[in-house]
């Protein structure tokens, strides 16, 4: 038998804020669509603001999760988050303007069938593991859109694989200047699965707080912008990549002091240690 | 119960009727995949999935071999390496793949026993440095704690074992499994990287009506990253498989790999489905 060792005490409860998170992620994905019709790319920023949301949720969902001593550690959550998350992802970029809905249905299959193996077939009868492993999937797929939107410029597959190099003036189609040509998306991968698995690794534990782990989430998910706006140099117009790289920058830097504000209450508020549950490591 | 007295509760048992779903939404998949495919290039889309799913079985068994001690370990309290198994297999894993991947263009033969040989090479490297430290910086001997000889060299071990440890270091069986883990690993994941290469090669030019050479930095990004994805779900299914800590193939843990097999076998075969539909749809 299981035994959860950290219960939510107050905060906003989880269906909230993965409602929340779904909801604003998809919302975010298709504002970035205004780049085919207006036919610039400046909106590409909105994928970035895609990727922190769901950052956001999956983050709690670890949380959720971890809660239970699943003995593997927490980045072994993240990690599975987002393996299963690009093979839905790219599967799901070839239905073009539908792609995040796929994304969405794709991923939720795939983290439901991992769940029943990880539940069923490999025993480990955890009450949250299905429900878990379906949302970490979506967030996933979510967060590496996000990226690819933010990088390329669009979430179609066209886009994720087409790019084009200007030579003395000439501008030529290139697949290696692409998100998936160039490899991009091995960067986008890391980066998002970091930013999920480590706000609640270095927030866990008896002092846990859930508005300074999800603010943590936020500042890892905007310092993971910072660096694909700078990738996203590469593709997408100058001006476009500089509107994400100040958004990122602006969003990174009032996260930061917020998480420094919200380290220093807790820091001041932590009275009463508890032991350490030895749940981890069996 | 207390929650501090808890232990996680996957136990050795085996669940029949959960494997036996997990074999029938295998074929299912496997079926699936050979009407979707278009007549003509069946076979080669058959033979693609059976290679992942093979790749998948290898990683998720190999995991099994590798000595993953956790955070005890890092205390000095339990034998293996002192971090988590999805961390150990992605190493180990990831680096046979690449090496692979440097050799994908000699055959698959050469490709698959390369990626074996550079993931064993750097569990060898990782068990050995891990030994360095334990010996000469934290000064404890290895010393096993689920075995009184080891099996391979028969030297006992209850004598080099503190009190209150369950064993610490690396003993000689726990070396030799984390380099047999290592081979079968990067043999794993580069059969799946070869295959899906091999796939993507043969039908991206029709697809997106370019040459072959144009299509290659999309082929080979697509099959590394669905190659990386799926030997991270194999690599972290395993390590709930084994839930913690595991000292290698001499561990009573050991003998659940069967419940990994069937797992490995289904999850790759889905992810498998996905990768190879993103090409035939």
């Amino acid at each position: 038998m299981t035994v959860k060792v950290e219960v939510v005490e107050g905060g906003v409860p989880h269906t909230t804020i993965m409602a929340a998170g779904l909801i604003v992620s998809l919302i975010c994905l298709y504002l970035s669509y205004l780049n085919v019709i207006t036919g610039k790319e400046w909106f590409s920023f909105f994928g970035g603001l895609a990727v922190v949301a769901a950052l956001i949720w999956g983050s709690h969902t670890i949380k959720v999760l971890c809660s239970y001593g699943i003995g593997t550690g927490v980045p072994s959550a993240g990690m599975i988050s987002f393996g299963s998350g690009v093979i839905a992802m790219l599967l799901a970029t070839k239905f073009g303007l539908a792609a995040p809905i796929v994304a969405l249905v794709l991923a939720a299959v795939i983290g439901l069938i991992l769940g029943y193996l990880s539940n069923e077939v490999l025993n480990m009868k955890i009450p949250a593991m299905v429900q878990s492993l379906t949302e970490l999937a979506v967030v996933g797929a979510f967060t590496l859109m996000g990226f690819a939107v933010m990088i390329g410029g669009g979430f179609t597959f066209a886009t994720l694989t087409t790019g084009s190099i200007t030579i003395l003036g000439l501008s030529l189609p290139s697949y290696q200047a692409s998100f998936l040509g160039g490899c991009l998306i091995a960067v986008a991968f890391l980066l998002g699965a970091i930013a999920i698995q480590h706000p609640f690794n270095a927030c866990l534990g008896p002092g846990w707080t859930q508005d300074r782990m999800l603010m943590l989430t936020a500042e890892c998910g905007f310092l993971s912008m910072i660096m694909a706006a700078v990738m996203s140099f590469a593709l997408v117009p100058a001006g476009a990549a500089l509107i994400s790289l100040i958004i990122g920058i602006i969003g990174w830097a009032y996260s930061y002091t917020k998480y420094f504000e919200l380290s220093k209450r807790d820091a001041a508020a932590w009275l009463d240690a508890k032991p350490i549950p030895d749940v981890e490591g069996h | 119960m207390s929650a501090v007295a808890a232990k996680p509760a996957a136990g050795g048992a085996m669940n029949p009727t959960a494997m036996g779903v997990g074999i029938v939404i295998l074929l299912i998949l496997v079926g699936a995949c050979y009407y979707i495919a278009p007549f003509d290039s069946r076979m080669m889309v058959l033979s693609v999935l059976i290679g992942i799913i093979l790749g998948g079985v290898l990683i998720g068994f190999g995991v099994h071999f590798v000595p993953v001690g956790g955070a005890p370990a890092a205390m000095g309290q339990a034998p293996g390496i002192a971090t988590g198994v999805a961390m150990l297999a992605a190493g180990g894993g990831l680096a046979g793949l690449f090496g692979g991947a440097w050799a994908a263009e000699q055959g698959t033969v050469v490709a698959v026993v390369t990626g074996g040989i550079g993931g064993g090479l750097m569990m060898a490297i990782t068990c050995m440095m891990v030994n360095f430290i334990y010996v000469f910086g934290m000064g404890i001997p290895a010393a096993s704690g689920k075995v009184k000889n080891d099996p391979i060299t028969g030297d006992s071990q209850a004598e080099f074992k503190s009190q209150g440890t369950e064993g610490h270091g690396l003993p000689f069986i726990s070396f030799v499994g984390g380099v047999i883990g290592g081979l079968l690993a990067g043999a794993g994941g580069t059969l799946i990287y070869l295959m899906l290469l091999d796939l993507y090669k043969a039908t991206l030019p029709t697809m997106m009506q370019a040459t072959e050479t144009q299509i290659l930095p999309i082929a080979i990004s697509m099959a590394g990253m669905f190659a990386v994805g799926m030997f991270l779900v194999n690599s972290v299914l395993t390590a709930y498989n084994i839930t913690g800590t595991i000292e290698g193939p001499h561990d009573p843990k050991f003998k659940r790999w069967p419940r990994s097999v069937v797992a490995s076998a289904v999850a790759s075969a889905l992810c498998g489905v996905v990768a190879i539909l993103i090409v035939v749809m």
